[in-house]
């Protein structure tokens, strides 16, 4: 009886799972079919519409889609890197092989984490995404926030670019690496004694943490690539496309000339960088070069400021870090990055 | 929406306009990124059903949920208008007033002035024009040379009336960080024939400023004016 039971349903549920396959393989034709023709209708509306459609619009309003969009193309590729580094840490890397190779001890271990960014130099947007493929990878939310702050001033392209600007003139170069590395330690140490780390992460990062124990089942390597990555895009590209709206708009909207007016004196002079280091986000690796044409009218306090709170916080980054981290635990952050890189401008302009 | 990006960007790179956003030497790495992410988001697309069903298992359909997905159909919806259909230009002198003309010292450095003091002038690009006008060298610097430039018209805040600067932007990343530059021409009435923003190509000798109201010591008295298309590079580098 039993025998034929088990006998009678095996090829019928081996004809089920045949039929499942066939659907699924049609459904993934079908699928890659739709993503084609999405392809194809955007390169289309791109390439029939019209010169005319901007005429109607005011100047402000030009620059500030040119803006947006300057910032948006710029970004994006160094986005998608910091991503297939997410997917390559998550996926790719034997389990434990990260924290294996770290010092143990708390404050040992973050200095280490700190420097990982001389290994991956990517600029801070695209440190976002894989900064939360390392906590899904194991790491403390301390940790890895020592990562995101140091990440883009400690790496070699923003080392070598503001040598090349400012080589070694009133110690610009060593506050700036001193100063990134010394607040992000302080930002991890912090963060190490919050007793409950999750509760710093929003609620919809939390899930994706706790969901990456499912996914280790029979799919293949490549298939889970693709689904992380499709995963991380879909929570990045809105946050990284409305922070460079807002960039664009702030950029409009705000006077040069306010804060250049305010550049001579030594604590408003560092106060007016840092503030346009927020509004502009500038990518770490090159606003060094940026920053240089302020060199004539603002101390090198203010300068070092600006160097040290741009890659940190700016609008860009905090819309990007709102993806992972709640608002609460933001604002504590770019106060104390903010209260720190006003210190240490304020100490080199009175020293220097 | 990485689509729509990903779309954008290597539109912009076939047809040659990225230069109108970042500096060349990210041309190729924007457009491997972007191709090699088309691929993935392609390759998602057929992958992507049963990760859905098994999200949707989770979640009630609330109101707030609505709300954000409206919220996001309207960001995707003005990306593509702002990528795809807008057609992509240049900076415009509104931007100009806000960033200091001339004032930036990195697009002007001191080295590469050493070399222009030597160099064959009618080469002379607006940037280097610019730079040799800041170091602030007398009439008898300028005497005999004569400078060929293409730029955009923006005026003297000083004396509008009878001098315009032909303007460049300097990009040294992307068009965020864009600083302009400007040689003053002195030509009075000159709003009459071009408009602001207009590309113009200026040639003529260099000489004392014959403007009282204009703060610019030297400036270029046209011999010829002439409007002319934008050029396919607008931005220095």
């Amino acid at each position: 009886m039993l025998l034929t039971d088990t006998a009678a349903a095996e090829p019928g549920k081996a004809a089920q799972r045949g039929g499942e396959r066939a659907r699924g393989q049609r459904r993934g034709l079908m699928g890659l079919l739709l993503g084609l023709a999405v392809l194809a209708l955007l390169a289309v509306l791109r390439m029939s519409a019209p010169q005319s459609v901007a005429t109607g619009m005011s100047d402000s309003a030009k620059d500030f889609v040119t803006l947006a969009v300057s910032v948006l193309i710029e970004s994006l590729p160094f986005v998608f890197l910091g991503i297939f580094l997410s997917v390559v840490v998550q996926v790719w890397l034997p389990d434990g092989f990260l924290l294996r190779h770290l010092p143990r001890r708390g404050v040992l271990r973050r200095f280490a984490v700190s420097l990982i960014g001389v290994l991956v130099p990517v600029c801070e947007c695209g440190n976002v995404p894989l900064t939360r493929g390392l906590i899904i990878k194991g790491l403390t939310v301390a940790e890895a926030m020592t990562f995101l702050l140091a990440a883009p001033i400690l790496n070699p392209i923003t080392i070598i670019t503001t040598y090349q600007a400012f080589g070694w003139e009133n110690g610009i170069l060593v506050s700036r690496i001193a100063g990134g590395f010394l607040i992000a330690n302080l930002i991890g140490w912090i963060y190490s004694r919050h007793p409950r780390q999750e509760a710093l992460l929003t609620s919809q990062f939390q899930a994706a943490c706790a969901s990456e124990g499912e996914h280790h089942t029979a799919t293949g390597k490549l298939q889970r690539s693709v689904r992380l990555f499709t995963k991380e895009t879909s929570a990045m590209m809105p946050a990284l496309f409305i922070g460079c709206a807002i960039a664009g708009a702030i950029q409009v909207g705000i006077p040069r000339d306010v804060l250049v007016t305010l550049g001579t004196n030594p604590v408003w002079s560092v106060l007016a960088l840092m503030v346009l280091a927020f509004v502009v986000s500038i990518c770490s690796n090159v606003d060094a070069f940026f920053v240089l044409s302020f060199g004539a009218t603002f101390l090198p306090g203010a300068i070092v400021a600006f160097l040290v709170f741009g890659p940190m916080i700016d609008i860009k980054m905090l819309v990007l870090m709102r993806t992972t981290f709640t608002t609460r635990t933001l604002v504590q952050i770019t106060s104390v990055v903010a209260l720190c890189s006003a210190a240490l401008g304020l100490a080199v302009n009175y020293v220097a | 929406m990485s689509l729509i990006g990903i779309v954008a960007t290597v539109w912009l790179g076939i047809t040659g306009q990225l230069g109108l956003y970042i500096h060349p030497r990210y041309f190729a790495f924007s457009i491997i990124m972007a191709v090699v992410a088309a691929a993935v988001v392609i390759v998602s697309f057929a992958l992507s059903p049963d990760d859905e069903h098994a999200g949707h298992d989770h979640e009630a359909e609330t109101g707030h949920k609505r709300f954000w997905a409206g919220a996001s159909s309207i960001v995707i919806a003005a990306s593509a208008v702002a990528l795809l259909v807008l057609p992509p230009t240049t900076l415009t002198t509104t931007t100009l007033e806000q960033r200091d003309l001339n004032g930036s010292a990195a697009a002007l450095t001191e080295e590469e002035s050493a070399k222009l003091t030597a160099g064959d002038a009618s080469q002379f690009s607006v940037k280097d024009w610019a730079s040799l006008l800041r170091q602030g060298a007398g009439v008898e610097f300028y005497a005999g040379k004569k400078a060929q430039l293409t730029g955009f018209v923006t005026p003297d805040q000083e004396d509008p009336e009878n001098v315009f600067y032909v303007a460049r932007f300097v990009v040294s990343h992307c068009v965020v960080d864009a600083q302009p530059v400007g040689v003053p021409v002195y030509r009075p009435g000159w709003q009459d024939a071009f408009p602001l923003d207009s590309w113009v190509g200026v040639s003529g000798g260099l000489t004392a400023n014959p403007s009282v109201a204009s703060s610019e010591g030297i400036v270029i008295i046209p011999e010829v004016v002439a409007a002319v298309d934008q050029p396919q590079q607008p931005y220095v580098y």
